[in-house]
């Protein structure tokens, strides 16, 4: 669905990405693993078109898209969770469903899909006309998927979700994630928590210092020992 | 205290509102651009007396001759102004994502710009424009009221009102206050930022040209009339809390009203002194501004 190849990403003067390529392929979960300052996020935002790529392409189902900026990207069909959830904190939580929608012009549609989404997060029922600043992190992390799943993206792309949450939650946003996948979403994870990422993904991308170190199928993934040792703690 | 004091309080307080009005307009002016563009946009006062002429001198027959009545001018100042906004902000976008100072720079230039094309124009010399409205006060409770001085009241009370349904109804104007909060993420979400900037930029203009077109009758239309309104709109921007939309309206009103008060009551000498320390004591306690809200996302 999407092929990134070989990407150069500069996050203001930092070499950030020194040339990445993998695939993501349709229906399932790809993990980008990493510990801080890999390149995780600044993949994801070269291919969400908040940044743009020095060198290389990227192709949504073999379409160009690197060259466009983020808001066009989100028409094509690439939905993006931010790191640090980012929602509107000034909005309420309705609106902030409603800019995720913003591209649409259904508005049948778009109402029954916020419907959806209060079902499928109750969390946020009964809280639309609450500001989303006031929501507790968990609750927020929620709006913030609900809000990328109202742009009806193909692509899910998701920048740590489980960063900062309290083990529960971090739990539960780990099965939302399996959930949505089951569903038929296709989903591009950035996590540092390596181990909850892989045992969910199909595939696994592990960056170092903006290089892709290894790439295997999430199984693989987790009986390398090398992979045990660094990212999944074991002796 | 006799009827008498009361009514001469009233009276000045009323006033206050007036020339108020007419700075929460301009501090709405910069409140927008602040919030789209992070930029404290120093050529207001130019652009309120661009969209001061922009609207008066149709009502006063300068373009060919045509007398265009008074609400018409002032619609045909407000498009034109916008207008001219839209250009002014396809401007100053790439200096947006260059340096801050450029662009602090580039708004104080752009000042002199305008303010020399006026000349050029229309001429150093300023001129009177006799109100739409009867001159003669209207007495309401011991208080004389100018009708020109309630229509900048009520039309002003109308836009502040129009602007804050507008940015909590419309579309565009949740999608200008997502925008204002977190531009990335609002990009990432499919709002055209550069859009939503333009947009809110040209409405700050068009603000400024109503409060321009709206005060005409009242001040002297003239190349240097935006000087003291533009730093005194920027004074109400900062009280209020800077890029606060209700921060603004607060801000302007209660800048006017002190302006009036201290010159009624005190020495007019003092009028724009004792205005502007009580800004300096207000800022001392509450930083933020009046209403301060902590909700715009600073380049």
């Amino acid at each position: 669905m999407i092929s990134v190849n070989n990407i150069h990403t500069y996050y203001g003067h930092i070499h950030a990405v020194k040339g990445i390529s993998f695939e993501v392929r349709q229906g399932e979960i790809t993990a980008l693993i990493g510990a801080n300052g890999a390149g995780k996020s600044t993949t994801i935002k070269t291919i969400c078109g908040l940044l743009h790529p020095r060198e290389g392409s990227i192709l949504l189902d073999g379409a160009p898209i690197h060259k466009l900026s983020a808001d066009k990207v989100v028409r094509l069909g690439v939905g993006l969770v931010p790191e640090g959830r980012r929602v509107f904190p000034v909005l309420t939580v309705d609106e902030n469903l409603d800019m995720g929608a913003y591209h649409r012009s259904d508005q049948a549609e778009i109402a029954k899909d916020k419907a959806q989404m209060y079902e499928t997060f109750p969390a946020l029922k009964g809280r639309e006309k609450q500001l989303a600043g006031s929501l507790s992190g968990g609750e927020q992390q929620m709006l913030a998927i609900a809000r990328a799943l109202m742009s009806k993206p193909k692509l899910l792309a998701m920048d740590e979700p489980s960063l900062g949450l309290a083990p529960l939650l971090v739990k539960r946003v780990f099965e939302i994630i399996a959930d949505l996948n089951q569903q038929g979403m296709t989903i591009l994870l950035s996590e540092q928590n390596a181990r909850g990422a892989l045992k969910i993904a199909h595939q696994g991308i592990v960056l170092e210092t903006g290089l892709v170190r290894f790439a295997d199928d999430a199984a693989s993934l987790r009986s390398n020992a090398v992979i045990q040792r660094a990212y999944l703690g074991a002796g | 205290m006799n009827i008498n004091t009361v009514s001469i309080f009233l009276q000045t307080i009323v006033g206050g509102i007036g020339i108020g009005s007419l700075y929460a307009l301009v501090a709405l002016g910069y409140s927008m651009q602040y919030r789209s563009m992070g930029l404290v946009n120093f050529a207001q006062g130019s652009i309120y007396m661009i969209g001061t002429y922009f609207g008066i001198i149709w009502y006063q027959g300068m373009v060919m001759g045509l007398q265009v009545p008074y609400p018409i001018a002032f619609l045909i100042g407000i498009v034109l102004n916008m207008g001219l906004g839209l250009i002014l902000e396809r401007i100053f976008r790439p200096l947006a994502n260059l340096d801050l100072m450029l662009m602090l720079l580039g708004t104080i230039g752009l000042g002199y710009v305008l303010d020399n094309m006026a000349i050029i124009t229309w001429g150093a010399e300023g001129f009177a424009v006799k109100s739409p409205l009867p001159n003669t006060p209207i007495i309401i409770g011991g208080v004389a009221l100018l009708p020109q001085m309630l229509l900048l009241i009520g039309v002003s009370a109308i836009l502040m009102v129009g602007l804050t349904v507008f940015l909590s109804k419309a579309k565009i104007g949740k999608a200008m206050r997502a925008a204002a909060s977190d531009r990335e993420t609002a990009s990432a979400m499919g709002i055209p930022v550069n859009t939503t900037n333009a947009v809110s930029f040209a409405i700050g203009c068009g603000l400024a040209a109503a409060a321009g077109i709206l005060a005409a009758p009242i001040v002297y239309v003239n190349p240097a009339m935006g000087g003291p309104v533009g730093l005194k709109g920027f004074a109400a921007f900062i009280l209020g809390g800077a890029g606060s939309i209700p921060g603004a309206i607060v801000g302007g009103l209660v800048f006017g009203v002190l302006e009036a008060v201290s010159a009624g009551f005190v020495s007019s000498a003092y009028t724009k002194g004792i205005a502007f320390v009580v800004m300096v004591v207000v800022l001392m306690f509450r930083p933020g501004g009046i209403v301060g809200e902590v909700t715009v996302d600073k380049v």
